[in-house]
């Protein structure tokens, strides 16, 4: 009875033990920090800028100083949106917003402008745009910064591509008329499986990377898009085609049917991806 | 005879003269494009959309002007859409430029102005920036280049091909003025 007891509680105390430990990590991870240098018009730092943190969903403040240098630091901030008001004398007030992710460790330097010289100056709300220009989204923002990523992708990727297509192209070659060989279709077959493999990861970059509404399609990405509706299906048709010609001269036929058609595609398919890499890239 | 001469002073005063008294300008017309260099492209984009007004008081004039970032056009949709991400346009949605001029600062064929910009989320000083202004009547037509860059903006240069564009993004403002 007692060494099971001392099991019990020696499981009890590892358990324990490491629920300790991961509070602090927890707390590591969902905390973030706010800092940065407050600076006056010329770039020279601003020391004893008060600066107010006031979480937005909360309404819970936070209030410090820039130190000598103009440095400001804000340890133990909980993640989400927060509204930064900064003070200085001699300077405009300023307030700024920004979001804190869990676990951040964000910088924002803040520049503080000369207060205006004439109390009647214009104010963006004089110029009478109306809220839906002149009102930011960190929502939409997030959207295009992951379309951007994706499209970034896409275009690396789709120039890797280029590689072994060309290469597929190239050793169509061995793989068809009299002179091929097994081995060289195969190789053929390979490269071919390869290029299609990234084209259709590429592709898959471009097709689900987040759409911006109210956009209209116009100029040379136009061209672009509209030639993935040739190389698109032609990158599809081309292995099926390549398949089945593959299959006749196995069985020691001449290439027929649908399959003769396997060559002419692929160079369609090629010659397509390559107009759309230049649509984008030169200027005609 | 002080009347007559009262007159023939107002007639006479030519419009710089005018800007010292209390008034108002509005931004009538206006075309701000910004020039972007990359090796395999030459790249203008360009806004009709700014809006401004100046006042000046007691011999001091504040101009400001603002444009949407989403109003540039550079004839490609996709390249206009990276622009505003790379320029935090969805977050940071106008650019504007802030400028206070002595009210007798047009007595020159050429404006020398300091000019605040805020773009990007960012605040940059251009310093002594020369506009060409021509008067018509009532109205002035400003010319001027502004050079900025994407550092002054803490913009990363957005890249094609893997090869960056240039950090240079000059922006050429061409505007008529009405009081």
């Amino acid at each position: 009875m007692k060494p099971n007891l001392a099991r019990s509680f020696l499981g009890t105390g590892i358990l324990v033990f490491f629920l300790l430990m991961a509070c602090p990590l927890w707390a590591q991870v969902t905390i973030a920090v706010l800092s940065g240098t407050v600076t006056g018009p010329s770039g020279a730092a601003v020391p004893n800028a008060e600066l107010s943190i006031k979480n937005v969903a909360t309404g819970q403040l936070t209030k410090t100083q820039s130190n000598s240098a103009g440095v400001y630091n804000v340890p133990d901030l909980t993640p989400g949106e927060y509204e930064v008001s900064l003070s200085a004398d001699g300077f405009a007030n300023k307030t700024v917003n920004v979001t804190l992710a869990a676990g951040a460790r964000q910088t924002m330097d803040m520049a503080l402008q000369s207060p205006s010289i004439n109390p009647g100056a214009p104010s963006l709300g004089d110029l009478g745009f109306t809220p839906d220009q002149s009102k930011g989204s960190a929502q939409d923002q997030a959207r295009l910064d992951k379309r951007s990523r994706m499209l970034k992708t896409h275009q690396r990727l789709g120039l890797i591509t280029t590689a072994p297509l060309l290469a597929a192209i190239i050793l169509g070659n061995g793989a068809a008329g009299k002179k091929s060989t097994a081995s060289g279709r195969e190789l053929h077959a390979a490269v071919g499986g390869v290029a299609a493999g990234l084209y259709f990861t590429t592709a898959s970059f471009a097709i689900f990377a987040p759409k911006v509404p109210g956009t209209t399609v116009r100029g040379p990405i136009r061209l672009h898009k509209a030639l993935a509706w040739i190389h698109g299906p032609g990158m599809v048709l081309t292995p099926i085609l390549g398949a089945l010609a593959y299959e006749q001269r196995n069985r020691g036929e001449k290439v027929h049917g649908a399959a003769s058609f396997h060559a002419a595609a692929g160079a369609v398919t090629g010659v397509a991806y390559g107009l759309a890499i230049l649509s984008v890239s030169i200027k005609f | 005879m002080n009347r007559n001469l009262q007159i023939a002073f107002l007639f006479l005063t030519p419009s710089w003269l005018v800007l010292a008294a209390d008034t108002q300008w509005v931004l009538e017309q206006s075309t701000v494009t910004y020039h972007v260099s990359h090796p395999l492209h030459q790249i203008d984009g360009v806004s009709h959309a700014a809006r401004g007004k100046g006042v000046c008081q007691a011999g001091q004039c504040d101009f400001l002007i603002a444009v949407p970032v989403k109003s540039f056009d550079s004839g490609d949709s996709n390249r206009d859409l990276h622009m505003i991400q790379v320029a935090r346009g969805a977050k940071f949605p106008m650019v504007t430029v802030r400028l206070h001029l002595p009210a007798d600062a047009a007595s020159q064929p050429t404006i020398h102005a300091d000019l605040e910009v805020e773009f990007a989320g960012e605040t940059a000083h251009f310093k002594q920036v020369a506009f060409e202004h021509v008067t018509k009547g009532n109205q002035e037509h400003i010319t001027g280049t502004i050079p900025a860059t994407l550092a002054d903006f803490k913009i990363d240069p957005p890249s094609l091909l893997a090869i960056p564009t240039k950090n240079e993004i000059p922006i050429r403002v061409d505007m008529t003025w009405r009081q």
